[in-house]
């Protein structure tokens, strides 16, 4: 391929690149992603011919304009909405681009404009598919670069051997270890002076500062997205499944919503840890929501920030958190669970904040005798919630199946009729029963459990973990959890089971080291990679167990893996091109794979003939169409006669006939 | 001298390195990128300035390599006119290293436009030409060559010398409108103007045999001598009736446009007497070269025009034959000592 052209192919790759690069982060949200993409994919299959692009010009020029006008407005009168007009009005003029036959100053406008697009993915919290499309990026830009300037230069009817080609794309493994050198080693000092906009946040049901029961007509769907990442640097506490993480309290209901009491509760400070049992750390990565809440295992110590945030405990013990950045956070938890004994001696009177844990809807008096009559046979407050807790797991059924009306949506409904609901359901109604026989108790939502990533040492919540309970206060001991809904109801509906749960693990493991180790890379992890580094050139290893192992991750070293091997199938798809498809040599290749793969082990450099001749000696399924197919290839390979379009496809017709006649005889074959 | 040439070399940075204007665009959006990184603290700016960076390190490494490595041969024509594009040949080899080099630009220090070299794979030798022009006559020291590259990404121009010594000698212009003077002729020179195309026979007087030299008419060669001296021999004729005429550059003047112009309308009537095919010597200084006829002698006479140097107060040019026999190509107001008498006031 002459330079001139094969410039041309790889803008159009590198445009591809930086498109993808942007939607790792964005998404498809701008309007214009899908359209481009397809039209780039068109372009770097079959470049437009001269007369089309031109015919596009005026369009491109009018709908470039539209949009230029379509950003202005949205810049003077829509600030908030800024970047998707902005985005679709480069990606509209990359599109054109790259159905344009370039001249110098076409060149230029690709390169910029792709690498703006690059820029535009930055301004997002892009997934790990960003490394993939930024390695493609830097190898395409280094090739596409070079060629361009050879192009400019004079050079751009000149073939250049595929092997120089290959060197100079290679060269790109040094911009990338430059990137890689720089990105690691300059100090993160800078704290953000001029603050950059928030990562784009997750909408979350049951975080806000009301939680309504009342929704009915519809099937709780399951979302698998992950929320949470929990690593454990002293070892995880017994079973993920038994773990909560505690969100947001809500004390007010008024029969349908849960709501919060202003200021309600007085912060007395961290509880007290149980005597006797060890703390638990845990180091959070959290994905944005639109609620800026913090979780932890509860009781919650301490919390402190890591990324650019601030966490703050409010009156009530919740916690929360103010900045712009992703919540990257360490959290101590006390450890065991409560002494039931201890329990058992204390009283659940005078909680902090008074009223507001007491505080009940107008109910009917069966639902007050039915607190009654749950909790008449227990001598001591914990004994009470401990009976109405067992009442409801017995008695009750798990269902994502919302009611069908909203007067089945109550929760006397929910009591006295229906008896099955998901776990908002359950938590209120217990929370309600106790507080008819006083007990102060509130509404917790959070998210139960977790998947333990083996791959990656770290706890996955996703958002089907949701969870709601309900916390009872005891003097002395302060807020115990209670779950009053049926064990492994419909909680562990997570989507890592079945065939996809490996390669979700695998893919989220990634995920998350990119986001630890790239995203959410700190001083701190600098510091962290520094002493890694001199671990490893160290002559007196690290004694055990006094840090981290020394050498390079092994997230690094697959992933640098993953990029060679990307690297290659790339150069191979743009430097192992041969025969066009469709050619002569395309179709004799796949005409003898077809047969090696049908068993007709042909001697694998048998001249063309001779393979005929072992199928005709073998007697193979379709061997006339082969040796048709065969005397029509070596007749153009060996320049006997031009292979004009009727050859093609008389030869392509030849081979689909032969292979046809394989699949007939093989599924005769196993048919028998 | 010689020791503060070989001080400046020295001194001389082995590359120069030149911003382009894409280079300029690339630096200014690392600059920002750098803002924009600080500012915000966004990791994957620093992956991006990080390119930035690596790719104008990348660029440094590649053309470093492009323009090592090479040998550089010149080939430069017999002689070169003012003002006329002469062709030189350079032939480039990649002589050590695994890569290639691309978008070489081959130019003779001091000059502006240079041939191009798009590709030279290693072992690979590429030869290219390139047409250059030097505006004034003389004898030209090429000292070295610069290998001069944009490549890969056309954001700097990195330049190196070669030493390739070597030179060219360019003759002056020979397109001046001159007309051989009447009056000389007039005067008493006997000869009479030949005709341009002559038959052998009717080349004058046989006068002996010679080696061959370049500019010869290949009509003169004789063979049997050629035969038996396993060299080219030729005839030598004297045109018939004359001894041939002498042109006398005076070179006591000052260099400048006037004298320079004197000596192109010399090389004018040598030029015009060659095609002729006249006999002419020429007299320039103590420089001499005897009448003969022919290419031969028009180029020799350019190369004696071309090393001519003007000193003021050389004194005037003494005649090298009868002065009747003479053109006197002078830039003085009247005629010098030894020529008042034939020329008169």
């Amino acid at each position: 391929m002459k330079l001139a052209e094969l410039h041309g192919r790889l803008a159009t790759l590198l445009s591809l690149a930086a498109l993808l690069a942007f939607v790792s982060g964005a998404g498809l949200d701008a309007p214009a992603s899908l359209p481009v993409l397809a039209l780039l994919l068109l372009a770097a299959v079959r470049p437009p011919a001269e007369r089309l692009a031109r015919r596009f010009e005026a369009l491109w020029r009018i709908l470039a304009v539209v949009l230029m006008v379509r950003a202005a407005y949205f810049v003077l009168f829509v600030p908030e909405d800024v970047v998707l007009p902005m985005v679709d009005l480069l990606l509209v003029l990359l599109a054109a681009e790259a159905l344009r036959r370039h001249d110098v100053a076409g060149h230029a406008r690709v390169y910029a404009l792709s690498f703006a697009l690059l820029l535009a993915a930055a301004a997002y919290r892009p997934s790990v598919l960003f490394a993939v499309a930024f390695v493609a990026y830097v190898v395409l830009a280094t090739l596409t670069l070079t060629v361009g300037h050879l192009t400019r230069a004079g050079a751009g009817g000149t073939r250049v051997p595929r092997r120089y080609l290959a060197h100079w794309a290679a060269s790109s493994g040094f911009v990338l270890l430059g990137a890689l050198v720089v990105f690691a080693a300059f100090p993160r000092v800078s704290r953000g002076w001029v603050s950059r906009s928030a990562p784009p946040a997750r909408s979350v049901v049951g975080f806000g500062d009301r939680v309504s029961l009342g929704e009915h007509g519809a099937t709780l769907e399951p979302d698998p997205a992950v929320v949470l990442r929990v690593e454990f640097p002293d070892g995880a506490p017994g079973l993920p499944s038994s773990l909560y993480w505690r969100g947001r309290s809500y004390d007010r209901f008024d029969g349908i919503v849960w709501s919060r009491t202003p200021r309600a509760g007085i912060d007395r400070g961290p509880p007290v840890p149980p005597a006797g049992a060890d703390p638990v750390r845990q180091t959070v990565y959290a994905a944005p929501l639109e609620v800026p809440v913090l979780f932890g295992l509860h009781p919650v110590l301490v919390m402190e920030a890591r990324s650019r945030i601030r966490a703050f405990r409010e009156p009530n013990g919740d916690w929360r958190y103010a900045g712009g950045a992703a919540p990257v956070y360490d959290v101590v938890s006390a450890g065991g669970p409560p002494d039931p004994e201890r329990l058992r001696m204390a009283t659940a009177a005078s909680p902090p904040g008074g009223p507001a844990y007491v505080q009940l809807p107008p109910l009917s008096g069966r639902v007050r005798e039915l607190a009654d009559s749950l909790t008449a046979g227990a001598g001591t407050d914990y004994d009470r919630a401990l009976a109405v807790q067992r009442w409801l797991r017995r008695d009750f059924a798990y269902t994502l199946e919302l009611p069908a009306t909203a007067r089945q949506a109550t929760l006397e409904y929910f009591l006295f009729e229906r008896r099955a609901g998901h776990c908002e359901y359950f938590s209120t109604a217990m929370a309600v029963l106790l507080r008819a026989v006083g007990l102060p108790t509130r509404n917790v939502n959070g998210f139960l459990g977790g998947e333990w990533n083996t791959l990656g040492g770290y706890l996955l919540v996703d958002q089907n973990r949701a969870h709601s309970w309900v916390e009872v206060w005891f003097e002395g001991v302060g807020w115990v959890p209670f779950d009053p809904t049926p064990a492994g109801a419909g909680l562990a509906a997570g989507g890592s089971r079945g065939w996809f749960g490996p390669l979700r693990f695998v893919m989220d493991g990634l995920e998350h080291r990119w986001g630890k180790w790239v995203l959410d890379y700190d001083l701190e992890r600098q510091l962290e990679v520094a002493r890694r580094a001199g671990d490893a050139f160290s002559r007196a290893p690290r004694a055990p167990g006094s840090g981290a192992p020394p050498g390079p991750p092994p997230w690094l070293i697959l992933g640098g893996l993953l990029a060679v091997a990307a690297g290659a199938v790339l150069l191979r798809a743009l430097l192992g091109r041969r025969d066009p498809p469709g050619g002569p040599a395309r179709a004799y290749v796949r005409l003898r794979r077809a047969y090696e793969r049908a068993g007709y082990p042909a001697a694998e450099r048998s001249p063309p003939l001779a393979f005929v001749g072992a199928l005709r000696t073998l007697d193979a399924p379709g061997r006339e169409a082969a040796e048709r197919a065969v005397r029509r290839y070596a007749a153009a390979r060996f320049g006997l006669a031009e292979l004009d379009e009727a050859g093609r496809r008389a030869l392509a017709a030849d081979v689909a006939e032969a292979r046809s006649a394989l699949r007939r005889a093989r599924a005769r074959t196993t048919a028998r | 001298m010689a020791g503060l040439a070989r001080l400046r070399r020295w001194l001389r940075p082995p590359r120069r390195l030149r911003i382009l204007r894409p280079g300029w665009a690339l630096i200014l959006g690392t600059f920002g990128v750098g803002f924009a990184t600080l500012n915000t603290g966004n990791n994957l700016l620093y992956l991006l300035l990080g390119t930035l960076l690596g790719v104008i390190g990348v660029s440094g490494w590649l053309s470093e390599r492009a323009i090592t490595g090479l040998e550089v041969h010149r080939r430069l024509p017999r002689a070169a006119t003012a003002g006329e594009p002469a062709r030189l040949v350079y032939t480039v080899r990649k002589r050590t290293g695994r890569l290639a080099s691309a978008a070489l630009e081959l130019r003779e220090a001091g000059h502006t436009g240079g041939a191009v070299v798009p590709f030279v794979a290693p072992g690979q030798e590429v030869t290219v030409r390139h047409l250059a022009t030097w505006e004034r006559r003389g004898i030209v020291r090429l000292e070295h060559l610069v290998v001069a590259t944009a490549f890969p990404f056309g954001l700097f121009a990195k330049e190196r010398d070669v030493q390739l010594p070597g030179t060219l000698v360019v003759w002056p212009r020979t397109d001046r409108a001159v007309a051989w003077p009447r009056a000389a002729a007039a005067r008493g020179a006997a000869t009479r103007p030949a005709p341009a195309r002559m038959a052998t026979a009717a080349r004058g007087e046989f006068r002996g045999l010679r080696a061959y030299r370049p500019g010869d008419d290949p009509r003169d060669v004789h063979w049997p001598s050629t035969a038996r001296a396993g060299e080219p021999m030729v005839r030598e004729h004297d045109p018939e009736g004359g001894e041939g005429r002498w042109i006398v550059l005076d070179v006591d003047a000052r260099p400048g446009e006037r004298a320079e112009a004197a000596l192109e309308v010399a090389a004018a009537l040598a030029a015009g007497a060659a095609r002729r095919g006249e006999r002419f010597g020429l007299a320039a200084g103590t420089a001499r070269l005897t009448p003969a006829a022919g290419q031969g002698q028009l180029e020799r006479a350019l190369d004696l025009l071309a090393a001519v140097r003007f000193r003021p107060g050389a004194g005037p040019p003494r005649p090298p034959a009868r002065p009747e026999r003479c053109l006197l190509v002078s830039v003085r107001g009247g005629p010098p000592g030894p020529w008042a008498d034939h020329l008169g006031p």
